[in-house]
């Protein structure tokens, strides 16, 4: 974590409404992983006092790029939309856990609904990097604001489902899950609560229905990992990403919590914005 | 053990100075405008002031029993966690003090989310305090404090005066705690559920009985959120508080844009940030001007302006507080900027700046009407 001016070097809008922004961030770009965050503050100090949280999009270590994927919904990120290249905005970060992913994964399953593409979008490089195999599920309200296939890499397979069936898919990004739930060996996800929350039931239980095997010696025998931990969520089926509204970001002023089974709010900028599903109680305990 | 506190003790006699009257200045500045008795940096202007090095401006602050911070530039409880969240991104020993998250005798979930949103200048929060508990609040963090120079004021909040006075005994004497702030905005749900801090005497009841229970320097925070604030203010001095930190948040309510519903999951929030400066302002001014005790000021502080403005309506120190949201270098910044201000200004010490915007005489009370006066 630490403060950086970023300049912008690219900013245009991919769909109505969505924008995508590269911001020259060395610092960021080389230390970051997928599913983390950065904090950036709207330059307009007539009356925005918070920061913004973006989910990183991309990050490139060798150009220092990073990218910010957004929806104008109020006046900070209007303002963002603003912004000329060359201009600089100061950013805090990077924030948050990253996904954990097992090193013997080789099917990912991605789910994304909506912007909730700008919190896996990263993932898909970082798996390809590795070499797995990944499928992303989109889902989005109608074929207008699907996610351009082109600012995907190739090796990633596509699939598209639209609330209103514009294009792919006619229904909810959930109803592809249950096709690729044995293929998978791990599935992110991140998106709107009860798509999360659609996901993490769909889940439940999938080692036992499926007979998955425990492979390997060390998967899940013996050494009980504390609940929370790295090692815990790189065992976990499935991972969410969760949003809340956020303060600090850094895990002072207690804004942006999700109750966890344990019963003790877990924040999303420390704990998270990755959770394993099996630790948010998703039948709201308050 | 009381290791850290003897540390910083000069005496305990300072409490019973009054900040604004008397402010010491070392021998030697040779300064024709330091003879008289309060020094205000209006009237010097005949004589421009020589600039002093920023590094030997006097910014230490008084507190009472023996509780002296390095600078009067604090972060507020709530907005700085534990101390150790910003980690590097702030240097703490840099800062006059930190008031740690509100803590309570048992363990708190909290609010419903969302818990925080951003309001015209200024953002709600209604987090209900949520805390592990003084158990493990002291276990997990008293360690780290005791190794800090910055004093770390525990932040106490409670439902009933039992609660407050045992959470104050577990605080008292353990290394790392410099003092106690009392978070009176709580209601008090032995009786009725009505504020302690809305009420003299139920405020003074609160804040005696933690006098009895704790030798720990007692701050105790006042709420806006009252007709008259002058006689809250004095009841609680008199119960024994040796300073006062003013203003806790404003109550409030955010509307879900476009569902036309409350927004916050507790539909009450406190507002904060520089919307309520004018607020804070006008509620130091009074609460200075009625009692003796030191007043720290609390709201909307986004820069050095408005450490001037709080100084000059008689409060000894600040509290940053949403700021730090925005911007977390802000405090220790701050803490530069005042020592340049004053070395600009010809000053070896900050307390000149206290208190100029006082009356000879006691003002007017604002709960006697702002735009109509008979």
């Amino acid at each position: 974590m630490r403060l950086a001016a970023a300049e912008l070097v690219e900013s245009r809008e991919i769909l109505p409404g969505q924008w995508l922004q590269a911001y020259h961030a060395p610092d960021v770009a080389s230390g970051s992983r997928a599913g983390q965050f950065i904090h950036v503050r709207p330059g307009d100090f007539s009356g925005m006092i918070l920061r913004r949280p973006f989910s990183l999009n991309t990050a490139d270590s060798a150009t220092g790029i990073i990218t910010i994927h957004f929806r104008v919904i109020g006046r900070g990120t209007e303002w963002f939309t603003r912004l000329r290249q060359g201009d600089k905005i100061d950013l805090l970060g990077p924030l948050g856990r990253p996904f954990e992913v097992d090193p013997r994964s080789r099917h990912l399953l991605l789910v994304a609904g909506g912007l909730g593409i700008a919190g896996v979008r990263m993932l898909v490089d970082e798996a390809i990097r590795d070499g797995r195999q990944v499928t992303l599920l989109f889902g989005a309200a109608s074929a207008r604001e699907v996610y351009p296939s082109n600012l995907l890499p190739d090796e990633v397979e596509y699939i598209v489902a639209t609330d209103d069936g514009s294009l792919g898919h006619h229904g909810y990004v959930t109803d592809l899950v249950i096709e690729y739930e044995a293929w998978a060996d791990q599935a992110f996800a991140c998106g709107p609560a009860p798509m999360l929350a659609a996901t993490a039931r769909l889940a439940t239980g999938r080692r036992e229905r499926l007979g998955v095997a425990k492979l390997g010696r060390k998967r899940g025998a013996g050494k009980v990992d504390p609940v929370g931990s790295p090692a815990a969520r790189r065992k976990a089926f499935l991972q969410v990403s969760m949003e809340q509204n956020m303060g600090c970001a850094v895990g002072a002023c207690l804004g942006c919590v999700v109750m966890s089974t344990s019963g003790v709010p877990q924040r999303v900028c420390r704990e998270g914005p990755v959770f394993a599903a099996e630790e948010i109680a998703w039948e709201n305990a308050w | 053990m009381k290791a850290k506190r003897r540390a910083v003790t000069a005496s305990s006699r300072v409490a019973e100075q009054k900040y604004p009257t008397s402010p010491k200045r070392p021998s030697g500045t040779g300064r024709g405008n330091s003879t008289g008795a309060t020094i205000r940096p209006s009237s010097g202007r005949a004589d421009p002031p020589m600039p002093v090095r920023a590094g030997a401006v006097d910014l230490s602050v008084q507190l009472g029993r023996g509780l002296v911070l390095p600078n009067p530039i604090l972060v507020a409880s709530g907005t700085f966690g534990y101390g150790i969240e910003y980690g590097e991104v702030v240097d703490v020993d840099r800062l006059g003090g930190i008031c740690c998250k509100g803590t309570t005798l048992k363990a708190r979930v909290g609010n419903p989310t969302p818990r925080v949103t951003e309001t015209p200048a200024g953002m709600l929060n209604s987090i209900g305090l949520q805390n592990p508990g003084v158990d493990a609040v002291i276990a997990r963090y008293a360690e780290t404090w005791a190794t800090w120079i910055v004093p770390v004021l525990v932040n106490v909040a409670g439902e009933s005066v039992r609660d407050y006075v045992e959470v104050a005994r577990r605080l008292d004497g353990v290394p790392g705690v410099a003092g106690i702030e009392l978070n009176i905005s709580c209601p008090n749900v032995g009786a009725g559920g009505l504020q302690f801090a809305i009420d003299a005497g139920a405020a003074a009841e609160v804040t005696a009985a933690v006098r009895r229970a704790t030798d720990l320097p007692l701050l105790v925070k006042l709420s806006p959120n009252v007709a008259d604030i002058r006689p809250i203010a004095r009841a609680i001095a008199d119960a024994g508080a040796d300073a006062l930190t003013a203003i806790n948040t404003l109550s409030g309510i955010a509307i879900a844009p476009g569902r036309g519903r409350p927004l916050l999951g507790n539909i009450y929030g406190g507002l904060s940030g520089p919307a309520v400066k004018p607020v804070a302002l006008r509620v130091v001014y009074e609460a200075a001007q009625s009692v003796t005790i030191p007043v720290i000021a609390i709201g909307g502080v986004m820069e050095l302006a408005d450490v001037l403005d709080f100084l000059a309506v008689g409060a000894v120190a600040v509290q940053v507080g949403t700021a730090i949201f925005a911007d977390p270098t802000l405090p220790v910044r701050l803490v530069d900027e005042l020592a340049a201000e004053c070395g600009r200004r010809g000053l070896t010490s900050y307390r000149p700046l206290i208190g100029t915007a006082l009356p000879k005489k006691p003002a007017q009370p604002s709960s006697k009407g702002v735009e109509y006066r008979p």
